[in-house]
C-alpha cells in the first residue's frame, strides 16, 4: 500500500499508444511538453494525460484507505487536409481500440468519445479528430 | 471546536469476538440507538410520564469491494453464520482507530448483506447489523 505513482500511470497510457503507433504503418506520437516539427501532409498524433479531481473512497485517512484518481487522456490525430477523412478514421480506430474499456495496470478507462472531428484543427494545415478516454485508478494507502 | 470528517472513520470488526481489525474499505457506517420506554402514567395525571426500559442498536456498514482488502470477506460472509450466537464484536470510530476512543462498541449480528454491481460504478457492499447487548459509548 502506498501512495499512487502518477508518473506510471501516465507510463502506462502513453507506453501503450507509443507501442501501438510504433507499429505498421507507424505514425508518429508526441506527448505533453515535447517539441515537434510535422511534416506537411503527413499524419501525425498527440496524446495529452491529465490528471483531474480525485475523491475519497473509504474512510481510514492515510492507512488502509482508498482514493480515486480520475483523469482523462485527450489525442489529437492529425492528418492530411483536403483529402476526406478516411485515413484519419483509420488512426483513430486504432486508438480508440487500445482504450475502449480497457483495465490495463490498474487503470480502468472508460468508453471512449470519438474520433471527433475539430472544426479549428490546431496547429492549422491538418484534418483533425480527436479521441478523449476518461480514466481512473485506485489509490491504496 | 473539532468537527469531524467521515473519511477519518474506520469499522473495526472480529467475528469470534476476540480481537477486533480494521475492515479495510469500509466507505461510511452508521448506527441507530434506540431506547424503548415505558408508560408510567397513573390515573389523575395530567401529563403523560415514561420510564426508559430496553436498549438496542442497529445499523449499516457500506464498503467499496476488494476481495483483497484486509477483514472485507471475513465481514461479508458473517451474514451467513448459521445459528448465529452474537459473538461477533464491532468497533465503530469516528476518528482514528484507538479502541475505547471515538468509539462505540458492541456484539452484534449482520443480519442483511448486499452486494451491488452496476456498470460504470465500483462494486459496493452494504451490510446491516443489529446490536447484542451492552452498546459501550466513547464518543465524548
Amino acid at each position: 500500500m502506498a501512495a499512487a505513482d502518477l508518473n506510471a500511470i501516465r507510463a502506462t497510457i502513453e507506453g501503450r499508444l507509443a507501442t501501438e503507433l510504433a507499429s505498421s504503418p507507424a505514425i508518429p506520437v508526441v506527448f505533453h511538453n515535447m517539441a515537434y516539427e510535422p511534416t506537411p501532409n503527413s499524419s501525425f498524433v498527440q496524446c495529452l494525460v491529465s490528471f483531474g479531481a480525485n475523491e475519497y473512497l473509504s474512510q481510514g485517512l492515510t492507512t488502509n484507505s482508498q482514493n480515486r484518481i480520475i483523469g482523462i487522456v485527450t489525442i489529437n490525430i492529425f492528418s492530411a487536409k483536403g483529402v476526406g477523412s478516411g485515413a484519419n478514421y483509420i488512426i483513430g480506430k486504432r486508438i480508440r481500440d487500445l482504450y475502449n474499456r480497457v483495465i490495463v495496470s490498474g487503470v480502468f478507462f472508460d468508453a471512449a468519445t470519438g474520433p471527433e472531428a475539430l472544426a479549428s484543427p490546431s496547429p492549422e494545415g491538418y484534418f483533425q479528430t480527436q479521441v478523449r478516454v476518461t480514466f481512473e485508478s485506485i489509490e491504496e494507502l | 471546536m473539532a468537527t469531524i470528517r467521515g473519511e477519518q472513520g474506520a469499522v473495526q470488526f472480529d467475528a469470534a469476538g476476540s480481537s477486533n481489525a480494521t475492515v479495510v474499505g469500509t466507505r461510511s457506517w452508521s448506527l441507530t440507538t434506540t431506547k424503548e420506554t415505558l408508560d408510567t402514567s397513573k390515573q389523575g395525571d395530567t401529563f403523560r410520564s415514561f420510564v426508559g426500559s430496553m436498549i438496542s442498536g442497529s445499523g449499516t456498514v457500506e464498503l467499496v469491494y476488494d476481495p483483497d482488502a484486509t477483514g472485507q470477506a471475513t465481514f461479508l460472509e458473517d451474514v451467513v453464520t448459521t445459528a448465529d450466537t452474537a459473538d461477533a464484536t464491532f468497533e465503530l470510530f469516528t476518528t482514528g482507530t484507538t479502541s475505547g476512543t471515538d468509539s462505540v462498541s458492541f456484539a452484534g449480528i449482520i443480519t442483511d448483506m448486499e452486494i451491488t454491481s452496476t456498470v460504470g460504478e465500483l462494486v459496493v457492499v452494504s451490510c446491516s447489523f443489529v446490536t447484542s447487548g451492552a452498546i459501550t459509548m466513547n464518543l465524548e
